[in-house]
């Protein structure tokens, strides 16, 4: 078990923080050198180990083709974060409600924080209407972003039924 | 330093001139080489054509000819695709990194269903063959007989490898082999050894696979297989079905009169009857193709083993470190405990 320093409540400095809501440096294990000096190095050298590993395992510097700007590939795929809002434009028939769809997405994730506002609370299970239309918004994005890898006419159903 | 530079100067000169006397003599020997070869392929052509009228597009030579370079196009597309125009999957395994200079086995996948038959150049029925392109990063060539084992030896079988072109030996093609035994083909492939061969490196390179079963659709000049559905080329009635001795001749009747005769090779079977209204670009057959080509990107690490060494080394000095220090941590926690002065 590692030490711990108890709150001293005689201090009258650590009282007036902790009136705050601050001072939580004041008890608990110490920063200095327990986890600085000694947790902290421990997680920099396996990180260090992990990306040295990953490089000498799989050293990709080489693969890959340079860009032609007349040869259009013959699979073409965004990176793994644009999937869904791909899979978005391609399943939409008309290429402007297409770019519509896409350019709703940031319009909408600027919108979000003033219509949440409504709700004063923090609390998910506080705000049931918020966290359902985000757990939906996280199934669909994953469902259009899986779909993205599929062709386009299994790419609704994943090829599932 | 002076010193330095005159001694380089002197030991260029001579190497220069050696140089580019090998290097005329080999493009000598490459142009002459290049002419046997373009008179070698055209002369097969012309040949196979006199001889068999309709051969099989399972024939790699097509793809040699129309793509002498390289059987990969910019796009990705291995160009066996323009002939076999049916899709279907291929698979290459292959180890995730290899050491230099040893061999090991690259196991293409050519899956279809045994029991089906093509439509063969005269029309009768006959089994699938299957072929395969596999494109190995630089430097990588098949293995020669006497560095394979036996167990390999029996794997590979008497599948004989094909470079795509003098001096591509990367490049390896195979086939048409009879499908029923070859849907797995074994490529027993050597790994070059970047400390002999300056050109090659370690690192991660990819390797593709073309590999199809069954017959083309298309010539290469673009003209129709047996293999293929074939249309009517305009709106019309038909008026005559004849048998001839090679196929059937379809004439189809416009609206304003005209007459227009389908030839139709033996091998796809008419769905259309006398008397049918066709529209243009309406199938006159049915698709008698059973097989397909497919493509796959794969890649392949040239691994260094003294890298490997050393990775090992490292991270066992990165795991005796922490642990070093999980143990000055635990002591500087009893001190801690003890003086309780912090």
């Amino acid at each position: 078990m590692s030490t711990l320093k108890k709150p001293d409540l005689s201090d009258p400095k650590l009282r007036a923080k902790l009136a705050q809501g601050m001072g939580h440096n004041y008890y608990g294990e110490p920063a200095w050198p327990n986890d600085l000096l000694y947790t902290f190095p421990v997680v920099i050298l396996g990180t260090i180990g992990l990306c040295v590993g990953l490089a000498v395992l799989d050293p990709a510097m080489v693969v890959g083709e340079p860009a032609d700007p007349f040869a259009t590939p013959l699979e073409i795929l965004p990176e793994w974060y644009f999937y869904p809002v791909f899979q978005i434009l391609r399943i939409v028939p008309n290429k402007l409600l297409g770019i519509v769809a896409m350019g709703s997405i940031p319009l909408g994730l600027m919108l979000l924080p003033f219509i949440e506002n409504v709700n004063k609370f923090q609390n998910p299970f506080r705000r049931p209407v918020a966290t359902a239309v985000f757990l939906f918004g996280t199934v669909v994005t994953l469902w259009l972003g899986i779909g993205a890898t599929y062709p386009l006419e299994e790419s609704l159903t994943l090829g599932l039924f | 330093m002076n010193l330095q530079v005159e001694y380089l100067k002197k030991e260029k000169e001579p190497m220069n001139n050696s140089f580019r006397q090998t290097l005329t003599q080999k493009a000598k020997g490459f142009l002459s080489l290049l002419f046997c070869i373009v008179f070698a392929t055209a002369g097969i052509f012309f040949a196979s054509d006199a001889l068999f009228p309709q051969s099989a597009g399972a024939y790699p030579f097509w793809a040699q000819e129309t793509a002498p370079e390289s059987p990969r196009d910019s796009t990705g597309r291995i160009v066996c695709a323009n002939c076999h125009l049916a899709e279907k999957e291929a698979e290459v395994k292959l180890p995730l990194s290899v050491a230099p200079d040893s061999v090991f086995e690259a196991v293409v996948h050519i899956p279809y269903d045994t029991d089906k038959q093509q439509v063969l150049g005269d029309g009768s029925k006959g089994d699938l063959n299957v072929g395969a392109v596999l494109m190995l990063p630089e430097g990588f060539k098949i293995a020669p007989e006497e560095r394979m084992t036996e167990e390999m030896k029996e794997k590979v079988g008497d599948v004989f490898f094909q470079p795509y072109r003098e001096g591509l030996e990367n490049v390896v093609l195979v086939g048409p082999l009879p499908g029923k035994e070859y849907q797995e083909i074994t490529f027993p492939v050597l790994s070059p050894d970047p400390n002999e061969n300056s050109d090659v490196y370690f690192g991660k390179y990819p390797v593709y696979l073309g590999a199809n079963r069954g017959r083309g659709q298309v010539y290469p000049a673009g003209n129709k297989s047996n293999n293929a559905v074939y249309n009517a080329s305009q709106a019309g009635t038909i008026t005559q079905i004849a048998d001839t001795d090679f196929g059937n001749d379809v004439t189809i009747e416009t609206s304003d009169g005209e007459t227009i005769v389908e030839s139709i090779p033996p091998g796809p079977e008419l769905i259309v009857s006398k008397g049918d209204q066709v529209g243009r670009g309406d199938p006159l057959t049915n698709d008698p193709n059973v097989g397909g080509f497919g493509q796959e990107d794969s890649e392949i690490v040239l691994q260094s083993p003294a890298r490997i060494k050393g990775l090992i080394a490292f991270i066992a000095a990165i795991m005796l470190a922490q642990v070093l220090l999980v143990l000055k941590k635990k002591q500087v926690e009893k001190v801690q405990a003890v003086e309780m002065n912090f």
